[in-house]
């Protein structure tokens, strides 16, 4: 090959260039097409939409400006001052949700982490088993919640079991716990995603720490409590925020055990179904992307709030 | 660490891929140095450490033990109230479901199938495609557009759900009604950011030195992609195509709102499941079977590609 640089080359090398940066929009035209034609787009068209009266029916039918966003501020099935839980109201009834299941999912994951972490045998094996529920679809282990805590179910039979006497209570079909039993359903489904994010945060502390621990004849306790525990905060933070987000989309469950309606008496109607009566039920485009827009920000402001109050989560011990 | 979206949530740790790349099972270090006098509380920890993990086994796995239990009774043993094991187990259920003709089973499990298994192959492709270019071909404009992909995973599916709906009703130009068909389910499902990302991060960990040898032999871009970077990436295309089949197979949100609102024809197991709950009410081995059904491709995969779910889910963030 040539040692001295000739204008050819120079040129060749620029055509080389351009042919990779062809080559490159041309491996990433149909992907960033559809990204933004079904999640960039939609962002804009969201707002576009809820700004407007747009129904089924008429189609659209004329810009109103932010009359929507007014009609949701005084909308009592979606919220409601002061915040009041078990009243039936969308808001309120998935924060509800969130505030109980978000701690228990998370401590459940932590739980399930710190016990296949400390294994000494078959730790792939019981990552994978207690990991099961999470992989499995959310109608069918819905389909298995509704058997098992029906009023002649298993659950009921165990509980009647230990106190000793018929205990007949329909789960699902009672308003003061009916979202309660959704809780324990998805804690229980989810915590195996957590225990996944956990088991690698845990994997990555350095055992020196722990050697330490042990010749400073730290307990078993102790040593979780003082060394493990605050070691897993960024961990803590990704699974919180996680958790959260999840936590304020719960639709499957409550349309599934409710029918769609949010029934018994408003208890599971959540935001998302709330957002799915309004669009698809009623056929109010309009006042739906409002839904929508209203929940992106309520999502993204937690976020943002949680980033705050965790610090960014920084990896490095 | 490589470039990253600040709005989006890092992961712990990329470990995920690493595990992929490794194609072995990490050691999880926990040993805990030998300190003499220190068994008696060594055998106490073990003791509650053990009754813990059976407590946590039973009761992960007693509902879904319980469920195919279940599957095999009739219906009328299935309404005895507790009764763990079926007199006489019979597939009498999974009959029942499959010669249901108002609801017809093997309808949904083919939808579901096609739809999981034409999806998954399509997400290989475009994700590979956009990962590899995103990690290794240089283009003006590529550390934006990247950002661009990271922000979509900042769009909750909820804000997409009317003009999503409202494009597919009456597709731009086309004027296409995309809901109720397959097609219109597939074009929104062809790409996920989540995926890209990790097919992107697993090519970073791939040595430059295979592509320059590729090009010292003359071989273009796509030849080099085609024939050396794909066979080399296999472990991550594993772990897309498998989180997007179970993705798709577990939808219930999308598939509810593009497949859910006409005639039963286009519906897939999961909407189906929920129709069950109010169409076998009282029938409790016939809703299981189905349940079980649902469950069973999801498994059967899982079993035989664990360390991909494992690895795609810890690098990738979460789906669903």
């Amino acid at each position: 090959m040539a040692v001295a640089a000739s204008p050819k080359r120079v040129k060749s090398v620029g055509n080389e260039r351009l042919r990779e940066a062809l080559v490159g929009y041309a491996f990433i035209l149909i992907p960033m097409g559809i990204f933004g034609l079904f999640f960039i787009y939609p962002m804009v068209y969201a707002f576009y939409v809820s700004a407007h009266e747009w129904g089924g029916l008429t189609g659209n039918a004329g810009f109103v400006g932010l009359d929507n966003y007014r009609e949701l501020w005084g909308d009592k099935q979606f919220w409601d001052w002061p915040p009041r839980f078990h009243s039936a109201t969308a808001l309120w009834n998935t924060f509800y949700y969130a505030l109980l299941v978000v701690p228990l999912q998370m401590a459940l994951g932590l739980t399930v982490a710190v016990v296949v972490n400390n294994l000494l045998h078959a730790r792939t094996f019981f990552r994978s088993a207690f990991y099961f529920p999470a992989l499995t679809s959310s109608a069918a282990i819905t389909a298995i919640a509704i058997y098992i805590l029906n009023s002649q179910g298993l659950l009921n039979a165990g509980i009647g079991g230990v106190i000793g006497h018929d205990f007949n209570h329909p789960w699902f079909g009672d308003s003061s716990t009916a979202l309660e039993s959704i809780v324990g359903l998805n804690a229980w489904t989810t915590s195996g995603t957590m225990m996944l994010f956990y088991l690698a945060s845990l994997q990555a502390i350095p055992t020196d720490v722990y050697e330490a621990a042990a010749i400073d004849a730290a307990g078993t306790w102790r040593t979780f409590w003082k060394i493990t525990f605050p070691l897993l905060k960024p961990a803590h933070f990704f699974v919180a925020v996680v958790s959260v987000i999840g936590a304020l989309k719960i639709f499957d469950q409550a349309f599934i055990i409710s029918g769609g309606n949010g029934g018994p008496a408003g208890s599971t109607l959540t935001a998302v179904l709330y957002l799915y009566q309004v669009t698809i039920g009623e056929f109010n485009y309009g006042y739906g992307a409002t839904v929508g827009v209203a929940l992106f920000l309520i999502i993204f402001s937690l976020t943002l709030i949680q980033r705050l109050l965790f610090g960014k989560a920084e990896i490095g011990y | 660490m490589a470039t990253r979206g600040s709005d989006e949530i890092p992961p712990p740790h990329l470990a995920g891929v690493g595990e992929l790349a490794a194609g072995e099972q990490p050691a999880i270090g926990t040993a805990v140095p030998d300190v003499p006098g220190r068994r008696r509380a060594e055998v106490i920890r073990r003791v509650v450490l053990y009754s813990v993990l059976v407590a946590l086994a039973l009761l992960y796995f007693v509902p879904f033990f319980y469920t195919v239990l279940t599957s095999l009774k009739t219906e009328a043993e299935g309404l005895q109230g507790f009764k763990l094991f079926p007199d006489n187990p019979s597939l009498h259920a999974y009959r029942e479901l499959f010669s249901n003709d108002s609801l017809p089973f093997a309808t949904f499990f083919r939808n579901s199938l096609f739809l999981a298994g034409t999806i998954a192959v399509l997400e290989v492709i475009f994700c590979s495609l956009g990962g590899y270019a995103f990690a290794r071909l240089r283009f003006p404009g590529r550390e934006v557009l990247f950002m661009l992909v990271l922000a979509t995973l900042m769009i909750p599916d909820q804000l997409r759900l009317v003009p999503v709906f409202l494009m597919l009703t009456d597709f731009p130009v086309t004027h296409w009604n995309l809901t109720q068909t397959f097609r219109g389910y597939i074009l929104i499902n062809i790409v996920t950011a989540a995926n890209l990302f990790l097919m992107r991060q697993y090519f970073l960990t791939i040595p430059k030195d295979y592509e320059e040898a590729a090009k010292l032999d003359g071989a273009g871009y796509f030849k080099t992609y085609w024939r050396i970077m794909l066979p080399l990436a296999v472990p991550a295309l594993a772990a897309v195509a498998i989180l997007a089949f179970q993705g798709i197979w577990n939808d219930f949100f999308w598939a509810l709102i593009i497949l859910g609102l006409g005639d039963s024809s286009h519906l897939t197991v999961q909407l189906a499941l929920s129709q069950f709950v109010g169409f076998y009410q009282g029938n409790w081995p016939a809703l299981m079977a189905a349940a079980t059904l649902a469950i069973a491709p999801v498994v059967v995969v899982y079993v035989f590609f664990q360390r991909y779910f494992v690895a795609g889910i810890t690098s990738a963030g979460v789906k669903g």
